[in-house]
């Protein structure tokens, strides 16, 4: 049975939500986003519907917290209950709504990150942790690690530095070069010890693309083998799935079974073709 | 903090330690700042709006340096709270959450700091607003509580008591209609927005009377006439007031 962090949010029932919970988590820039496009066709493939979902993007709050850090006045308490007011507008409206229907929910980022940055500002963690108490616990969470140093030409030579993801809140150091390695080192403490104290399923995000997407897949494959709707998966591709999650060699495009659907799977795509309003799209997609 | 370094970048050794940039978040007591913190609550018609601004008045009068700040007007968060409100898309938890956003936002930015800097700070509504409103829409008193533990204690917190029907009468005058969640429509108590209004009023009054004793809040009885409301307040701030003559300002 699903659970929360400790407190249950007036009007949520949390008996019936058959679906999973999937966490990408990771610093900025480690490619959970480049990860998350990937997982989310392969999964439809296999006749899974998806919510993909992310920080600021509420219908609710995500415009404001938009706005607000476009200016320089951004006080450190009122940045972590504007992400919060965000992440709870996201969990009451699309998380839990998209579990009770069975879909699986891959969410780039959870409370995990919203807590790290909150600690590295030198919020206090009774008080950060009682906030996200009303948080659901998720099926799996993986973290990709990067070091700081496979960190820095990842961001800085692809979309160069950013005012947030360099902590200049923090630590206005002599230029964004000091203040991003400090900033990211902070984060990452603090990212290292919530992977402990939460079970994070760490992966090394210095491998390819294509490398760290079989690992992915391998786990989240283990979260689907534990739920009882393995049974509409046909055997073989199972089969081919656990195969190339342990050679790592696996194609990122996915195998024939698109063009050559067994019985079971073509019954799962019109349960799941219902359950999406029919046209393949998540209903509860909003972007 | 074990740094690696193995494609060329680095030395990174020399990175100042990771945790001193942000100073501790703490709880804030009275007394703590030379500015002296006065706030107002009540239900909606307790008249506590009207004995504020006459508390102002007198205190300007006296050459203070006086600041005042009202419940959810943050700059930086109100217009998300209003087209949350205008959409009718807030729940009882991101009501309560996008409250305690513009009050920390009024906290960090001017509660705070005129407190440090010696300011009388008014404000109309606290966080007791919060605790009332948000446990009535069923969120957890403890969770509540917790959310506010940035907030400074007030020097006073007066609380303006009025029975339910007189409160309601007083509104019932001045205006047409009751707004969305200001009527607790949300609560679905009601179909009829004033008959939802008095309910929801009542749920609230039940959690001040409740908070009187918690937070040793200020009882003012607000069926008294103004003058005699006002003379009260007066006399309770001037007695805090007398131990902080620093933060008088020259005219």
């Amino acid at each position: 049975m699903r659970q929360t962090y400790g407190k249950l949010l007036p009007g949520m029932r949390i008996s019936d939500l058959s679906g999973k919970l999937i966490v990408i988590e990771g610093t900025d820039g480690v490619g959970r986003s480049t990860q998350i496009n990937l997982l989310k066709p392969w999964l439809e493939e296999q006749g899974h519907a998806v919510l993909d979902t992310g920080m600021t993007r509420s219908p609710l709050a995500g415009e404001g917290i938009r706005r607000a850090k476009e200016g320089n006045n951004l006080g450190r308490v009122t940045q972590s209950l504007f992400y919060a007011t965000d992440f709870v507008d996201r969990l009451e409206n699309e998380i839990v709504p998209a579990l009770r229907s069975g879909f699986i929910v891959l969410t780039d980022r959870y409370v995990y990150s919203l807590m790290a940055r909150a600690f590295v500002r030198g919020m206090d963690s009774k008080w950060i942790r009682s906030i996200y108490s009303v948080a659901l616990k998720p099926d799996a969470t993986f973290y990709l690690r990067l070091s700081i140093d496979q960190l820095v030409p990842r961001v800085v030579f692809s979309r160069g530095f950013d005012y947030w993801e360099s902590g200049m809140d923090l630590y206005p150091g002599r230029d964004m070069y000091d203040s991003f390695c400090n900033y990211q080192t902070a984060l990452l403490v603090e990212f290292d010890r919530l992977s402990e104290e939460y079970k994070f399923v760490v992966m090394d995000a210095s491998a390819d693309a294509e490398h760290l997407f079989e690992q992915l897949k391998a786990g989240i494959f283990n979260v689907l083998e534990a739920d009882s709707r393995k049974d509409f998966i046909s055997t073989r591709e199972t089969k081919t799935l656990s195969i190339s999650a342990a050679t790592g060699k696996g194609k990122i495009a996915p195998a024939s079974q698109s063009t050559n659907p067994t019985e079971f799977e073509l019954v799962l795509r019109s349960i799941m073709a219902h359950a999406t309003n029919g046209n393949g799209k998540t209903a509860l997609h909003h972007k | 903090m074990e740094i690696t370094s193995g494609n060329g970048f680095g030395p990174f050794e020399v990175f100042l330690p990771a945790h001193s940039a942000a100073p501790k978040y703490q709880q804030h007591r009275d007394g703590e700042f030379p500015g002296r913190l006065f706030i107002v609550e009540g239900i909606d018609g307790s008249g506590k709006s009207t004995q504020l601004s006459l508390l102002h008045k007198w205190l300007e009068s006296k050459g203070y340096g006086v600041v005042f700040s009202e419940w959810n007007s943050s700059p930086l968060v109100k217009d998300t709270t209003k087209f949350g409100k205008k959409k009718k898309m807030l729940t009882a938890a991101t009501f309560s959450l996008i409250h305690a956003t513009d009050f920390a936002d009024r906290t960090e930015k001017s509660i705070l700091p005129l407190l440090k800097a010696g300011a009388v700070v008014l404000c109309d509504r606290y966080v007791y607003t919060a605790f009332a409103r948000d446990v009535a829409r069923g969120m957890d008193r403890e969770w509540v509580r917790e959310l506010y533990g940035f907030a400074v204690k007030p020097t006073v917190a007066f609380y303006f008591r009025v029975p339910l029907e007189t409160a309601i009468d007083r509104l019932l005058d001045g205006r047409n209609g009751f707004k969305y969640y200001e009527a607790g429509m949300d609560l679905e108590l009601s179909d009829d927005p004033a008959e939802s209004f008095r309910l929801f009023q009542g749920m609230i009054l039940k959690e001040y009377e409740e908070m009187v004793p918690e937070f040793d809040l200020t009882v003012i009885d607000a069926t008294l006439p103004i003058e005699v409301q006002q003379a009260q307040v007066r006399r309770i701030a001037k007695a805090h007031l007398d131990q902080a003559m620093n933060v008088r300002v020259q005219r």
